[in-house]
């Protein structure tokens, strides 16, 4: 299985900070498993990558509104 | 008397000027300094404009006054020149502004005390901006090189964002009332934007003037959007600065609050991630050196149980070798075989020897 799930590949980057950071807390939690510790870092790493990928890509969409502020309506 | 002279009744004569100077001098700018700097009913205006050898009145509402004067002010009012009902000259002002730094800084200081006395400058009144916006509105003109400098910089610092601009004048008479227009429309959208933003370059006193225009300031005071305002230089104030929500030294600083700058989230990023391998490691360094330890203590109370049951062994030895018959006879002792009675055989054993005898005499003891 891909470590970045279909999930994560439909979510926004602010989500995928929000999932980043909760792994983070995942490691620092009394639920840290070492069994279960390989795949959270692994799901980190893509996450990262994900997160590089996403921003790279984002363009902004700048538009000149049409109205005109010279006069009064 | 000649009778070819034009002959009016007074209000005649007071229409036919009007006439003439409407159609000679339809708008006037005149240069003086204020006196007499009235305010009748909280509605009209009114104050003199004089210089060394002239003097002229000068009338505007309440509504159109859009600065702070004081006497001793020099102002350029732009007005109407008008020969009122009453026979009095004067002029109906449009549009007024200080002249000259002293007058500037007077018309600011005592704006900025009117609007801090109304608690609009007051920290508490300060939205925040949302951290990472998706949709934000921008007053700017659109040819200038501080509205280049701010699309330049949010494109290289972020993504995604849509961004609404509505292209005013940001210098010069018109330019605070294009700003509170553009302001009233992006308030009124049905879906806000989440900041509105206002940008504008460096310039002198008199080109950040329009900034410091009261009805603006009240205008971005009471924006239901956040605003966020960067104008002119780093050492410029503007009153539309104090009365934003975020004020921004430029239009580059404004682009820089506005955005997170992506490569420092990239980087973050790859950092929270790279941190969780450490972790991972370290725990793995922690559960060695713990298994590590268990197995050592499991050997050592192991050696514990082998060395107890060898002493025990060590003992059971001595005590059976004590037992042993050959010892005895080593120390000197021998065995007796056989029945002891006068005349019988008997088979005595020492360490080395077997020794037949005859029972020649037995006593008790």
């Amino acid at each position: 299985m891909s470590a970045v799930s279909k999930k994560t590949e439909d979510t926004s980057v602010q989500q995928q900070l929000a999932e980043l950071s909760d792994l983070v807390a995942w490691f620092q939690s009394p639920e840290f498993k070492l069994e279960d510790a390989f795949d959270k870092f692994k799901q980190a790493e893509a996450l990262a990558e994900h997160i590089e990928k996403d921003l790279t890509k984002l363009k902004n969409d700048i538009k000149v509104v049409k109205k005109k502020f010279d006069t009064e309506d | 008397m000649e009778n070819n002279q034009l002959q009016f009744s007074v209000s005649e004569f007071v229409a036919i000027t009007n006439q003439t100077l409407e159609y000679a001098y339809p708008t006037v700018s005149v240069i003086g300094e204020v006196t007499e700097f009235r305010i009748s009913q909280g509605k009209w205006v009114s104050f003199k404009l004089k210089d060394a050898e002239a003097v002229v009145g000068c009338f505007l509402t309440t509504y159109q006054l859009r600065m702070s004067v004081e006497d001793g002010m020099k102002l350029m009012v732009v007005a109407n020149p008008r020969l009122n009902n009453k026979g009095f000259f004067s002029l109906n002002v449009r549009a007024m502004k200080p002249v000259g730094e002293g007058s500037i800084k007077k018309g600011f200081e005592l704006l900025k005390a009117k609007l801090e006395a109304e608690g609009l400058f007051a920290p508490e009144r300060k939205r925040k901006l949302p951290r990472v916006p998706k949709h934000v509105a921008v007053i700017a003109s659109t040819e200038s090189a501080g509205y280049v400098d701010f699309c330049k910089i949010i494109n290289e610092r972020w993504g995604g964002l849509s961004v609404d601009v509505a292209h005013t004048q940001v210098q010069g008479v018109p330019a605070p009332d294009q700003m509170i227009r553009a302001i009233r429309y992006f308030n009124s959208l049905e879906v806000l934007p989440e900041v509105l933003v206002i940008v504008r370059g460096g310039g002198s006193a008199e080109d950040l003037m329009a900034f410091n225009d009261e009805p603006l300031a009240r205008a971005i005071a009471e924006s239901r959007i956040p605003t966020l305002v960067g104008v002119g230089h780093e050492i410029d104030t503007t009153l539309a600065d104090m009365v934003s929500d975020v004020r921004a030294a430029t239009p580059t600083n404004a682009a820089e609050i506005l955005v997170p700058d992506r490569n420092e989230i990239i980087r973050a990023a790859h950092q929270r991630a790279g941190a969780l391998g450490h972790q991972l490691v370290q725990a793995i360094d922690e559960y060695s050196a713990r298994t590590r330890e268990q197995l050592n203590a499991a050997f050592r109370r192991i050696e514990e149980k082998l060395n107890e049951h060898s002493d025990r062994l060590s003992a059971l030895k001595l005590a059976t070798a004590q037992l042993n018959p050959e010892n005895i006879l080593r120390r000197g002792y021998a065995f007796l075989r056989g029945e002891v009675a006068v005349g019988e055989t008997i088979e005595i054993e020492t360490v080395n020897t077997i020794v037949k005898a005859e029972v020649k005499h037995v006593s008790s003891k």
